[in-house]
Formats: structure tokens, C-alpha cells, sequence
């Protein structure tokens, strides 16, 4: 850039306005202004001083000198037929330059409405991002509070158990191949009838065509007390009622429950205490 | 041409006019721009009727070699400037205004070399000096023989025993004491 300053301070802009220039240099000075707009600019204040300078001292001509000027130039044309000449040649200029505006405006119209939809589009999508996270966060809610009420239900349900001499509790421990699994199972002392709670067991889990099958040992004979399932809709459960039993065991069993109990797939088993 | 209003028009349409050579375009250059240029004209030539002469060949040359101008070289008026300066100082060289100066009584004589020489003014012009007298003597008399006398710089140097460099930076002072009164 020092150069370029150096450029303009050396005076060759002055001397390129006052055409004292020779060809080459001209050449010379008008890469350098199409190179630097510095330049450029520095040329045109050179330009502008000049020009206003010589308005400033500006000597009016001879009354007739235009009249002569411009005889010279359009022939005698202009006296024998003095006919008005447009200032714009094209009668539809006007026209054309207020076409050319509507077309201009129309275009700016149409960068607003795109840029508008865009902004609505990526509104749009933002606020679908929203619904869709808030539907799931809707949706883990719901799922905690049936959960929640499924376990207040069986926790009343086993508070009431303990609470009470009416029934008796029998607790079931896993056996050889299921260790871990236990589960309670509660017999009325009046009535015999018996109720399981889901929020009291652990299982091994099933596949969709098994399910648990709950079974009354009497003098040495498995009695089914019927079928549930691994996902209950009630926490506490009704099973079958029966009179006598000396103990009571959980098989695996095909959905719908089996005739007799397949012992290999025995989960829990608890004596009844006397 | 009747008394009409003066015509003044932008840059552009003036040079659009002017390339597609619709004399609205020497009529509103004749009008707005006539005086400024017989102003440059008659400080190169100080005889009246030869510089009107001159303006007139200067408004033929502008129409004839309008195709010539190039805007994004320069301003139009510059390119005119330029026109009327050349045709100036042409016809200072030239052999016949030179015989016909030669040719007048020896006191007029004097006073045309005296003017040369020097740098004084045409009665016409003598308004111009103030625009120049507040700038110091040698910027002025270098703007003076460049400007106003149509020397080149190399002249110029050579006039006033001057290194090339040093008439350039006066030019250069000059112009912008100028810059600063009218920009």
C-alpha cells in the first residue's frame, strides 16, 4: 500500500487529468487505477477540482456561437425545420423504466415471500420437533404413573395382607434353575379363595406363547389354580379357590395353561406352614 | 437555436446521447459546460475570436470522436478539458497563428512574448487569479505554464530549471490547494 501512496504523491495523477501524459503512461496509470480504487478515487477528486475549477471561471461565448455550433453539426436541418427532438429517442422509454421498476419491485416482492416461507418452513419444523419430543415425554409420563399406580396398588394390597389375620401368606422360593425367582401367594383363612400380587413376585420372564400356571399341591396331586401372565393389568390377582393344599408351585406352561404341571419348568414352590 | 430553457443533464445521458449522436447532447453540453471551457481555451489563447474559433472546433471534435470516449478512463468533462487544451495549444504552435501574431505592430509584439514569457493574464481572464494567488509562488507558477500556458511538465522543468520530480509534486500541491477549495 506504501506504494500505491507513493504513486498517487508523485504527482503523475495530476499530470494523467491535465492530459500531459504520453500514451504509455496513460496505459501505465489506468491498469494502476483499474488495480487500486485508491486510485481510482484519487483521480476523480483530481477530475472534480478541475472540472469545478473551470466552471468557476467560466467565460460565456458569443450570444450567436451556439446557434453556429450546432448548425455546423446537424446541418441547416434545424432552422428550415425546427422540429422538437425527443430528449429520449425511444417514445417508450418511460414506459420501459416503469416496467423495468415493477419488474425490480415484483423481484424484491418475491425475495420477501421466499425468505418468509423459508422462515415459516423452519418455524414449522421447529415447532413438529417440539410436539413430537413433547408426545414422548408425554407418553414416558403416562407410562410412569400406571406403573405407579400398578405398584401403590399391589404395595396396599400387601400392607392389607400383613394387617390382617384373615389370610394366611405363603412364600414361594426359586428352585434349581430359576435361584432368584420368588413370589407371594395368598390364601383367605375363611373363604380359601386366593389372590396373587404382581408387585410382589419375580419371575423368570416368559415368551409371548408361555405363561405362568399356578399350582396347588393336595396329598401329592397337582390342582391348577389357573393361568396369569407376565404383564397383569391389575397389580392383585384372583385364582382359583381351594379347600386343602399342602403346598403351591409356578410352572411355564404354553399359553392357556396345561393339564398337568411340566415339572422341569418349575419356577417357585413354597410349603404351605401349619 | 430559439431562446430555449438551458438543458442540463446527468453524466450518463449525456454521454448515452452523445454516442448515439442526438444533438440534445451538444446542446446541453453547450450549456452547461461552453463557459468552463472557453475559460481553459482562453488562457492558452488570449485573442477572443480566435478562442470562440477554437471553442467551436472544440464542440465539432467532442460530436466527431464522441465513439473515442471512454468513461471508465475518466470524467466526460476532463475528456473535453482535454480536447479544448490540445486544440489550444495546437494552434499556439501552429505557423500561421504564429505569423499572424508576427505579423502585428511590434508593440503588440512585445506584449504577446511579454505574456508568453511571463505569466500574465487576458483582461477576459483576469478574475482567475485570485484562485490561484493564494497558493505560494511556486506551486502557482508551475500550475500556471502546465494549466494555463499549455507547457508540458518537461517544458516546464526545463523553463524554470527544475528537476522533472519537483514540477510534478508542485502540479501535485497546487492541484490540491484547488482540491480543497472546491471538493
Amino acid at each position: 500500500m506504501e506504494e500505491v501512496k507513493a504513486y498517487i504523491e508523485s504527482g503523475i495523477l495530476e499530470l494523467y487529468v491535465l492530459g500531459q501524459l504520453s500514451a504509455p503512461e496513460c496505459d501505465e496509470v489506468e491498469a494502476m487505477a483499474a488495480k487500486h480504487p485508491e486510485v481510482r478515487t484519487e483521480i476523480t477528486a483530481i477530475e472534480l477540482a478541475m472540472e469545478a475549477y473551470a466552471l468557476e471561471n467560466a467565460i460565456t461565448p458569443s450570444a450567436k456561437l451556439g446557434d453556429k455550433i450546432l448548425k455546423e453539426i446537424s446541418g441547416e436541418e434545424i432552422i428550415s425545420d425546427p422540429r422538437i427532438i425527443p430528449l429520449y429517442q425511444d417514445a417508450n422509454y418511460s414506459k420501459i423504466k416503469a416496467l423495468r421498476l415493477a419488474l425490480v419491485a415484483c423481484v424484491a416482492l418475491l425475495a420477501i415471500c421466499a425468505a418468509a416461507l423459508f422462515s415459516v418452513y423452519t418455524q414449522l419444523n421447529t415447532a413438529n420437533e417440539q410436539i413430537a419430543s413433547l408426545s414422548t415425554s408425554n407418553d414416558q409420563f403416562a407410562r410412569t404413573v400406571n406403573k405407579l399406580e400398578f405398584d401403590k396398588a399391589g404395595m396396599e394390597n400387601r400392607i392389607a395382607m400383613t394387617e390382617t389375620d384373615e389370610w394366611m401368606t405363603v412364600k414361594l422360593a426359586g428352585v434349581a434353575n430359576s435361584p432368584k425367582a420368588k413370589m407371594l401367594v395368598y390364601w383367605n383363612k375363611n373363604n380359601k379363595s386366593i389372590l396373587i400380587n404382581h408387585s410382589a413376585m419375580e419371575l423368570p420372564k416368559t415368551d409371548k406363547t408361555h405363561e405362568y400356571q399356578l399350582w396347588a399341591l393336595v396329598n401329592g396331586k397337582p390342582v391348577s389354580l389357573g393361568v396369569f401372565g407376565e404383564n397383569a393389568k391389575e397389580a392383585v390377582q384372583q385364582m382359583v379357590t381351594i379347600e386343602k393344599a399342602q403346598a403351591f408351585a409356578v410352572t411355564i406352561e404354553p399359553v392357556g395353561g396345561s393339564v398337568n404341571p411340566t415339572m422341569e419348568k418349575m419356577v417357585v414352590m413354597g410349603e404351605v406352614a401349619i | 437555436m430559439a431562446p430555449t430553457k438551458k438543458i442540463s443533464l446527468s453524466e450518463e445521458e449525456l454521454v448515452s446521447a452523445l454516442k448515439r449522436q442526438d444533438t440534445v447532447a451538444i446542446k446541453a453540453l453547450y450549456d452547461m459546460y461552453s463557459g468552463a471551457l472557453l475559460g481553459v481555451i482562453s488562457r492558452i489563447i488570449l485573442q477572443t475570436e480566435v478562442a470562440e474559433d477554437l471553442l467551436q472546433e472544440t464542440f465539432l471534435k467532442i460530436w466527431n470522436s464522441a465513439g473515442s470516449y471512454d468513461s471508465s478512463k475518466g470524467r466526460l468533462f476532463t475528456w473535453m478539458m482535454n480536447i479544448a487544451r490540445n486544440l489550444s495549444i495546437d494552434k499556439l504552435r501552429s505557423k500561421d497563428f504564429k505569423n499572424a501574431n508576427k505579423n502585428q505592430d511590434i508593440e503588440n509584439n512585445v506584449d504577446f512574448i511579454d505574456e508568453q514569457k511571463k505569466i500574465n493574464f487576458n483582461a477576459d481572464v483576469l478574475g482567475l487569479k485570485d484562485l490561484v494567488t493564494g497558493l505560494k509562488p511556486d506551486f502557482k507558477d508551475v500550475l500556471d505554464m502546465v494549466y494555463f500556458k499549455g507547457y508540458t511538465h518537461v517544458e516546464t522543468a526545463e523553463e524554470l530549471n527544475l528537476p522533472l520530480g519537483t514540477v510534478k509534486t508542485r502540479v501535485r500541491m497546487a492541484i490540491l490547494e484547488l482540491r480543497k477549495k472546491f471538493n
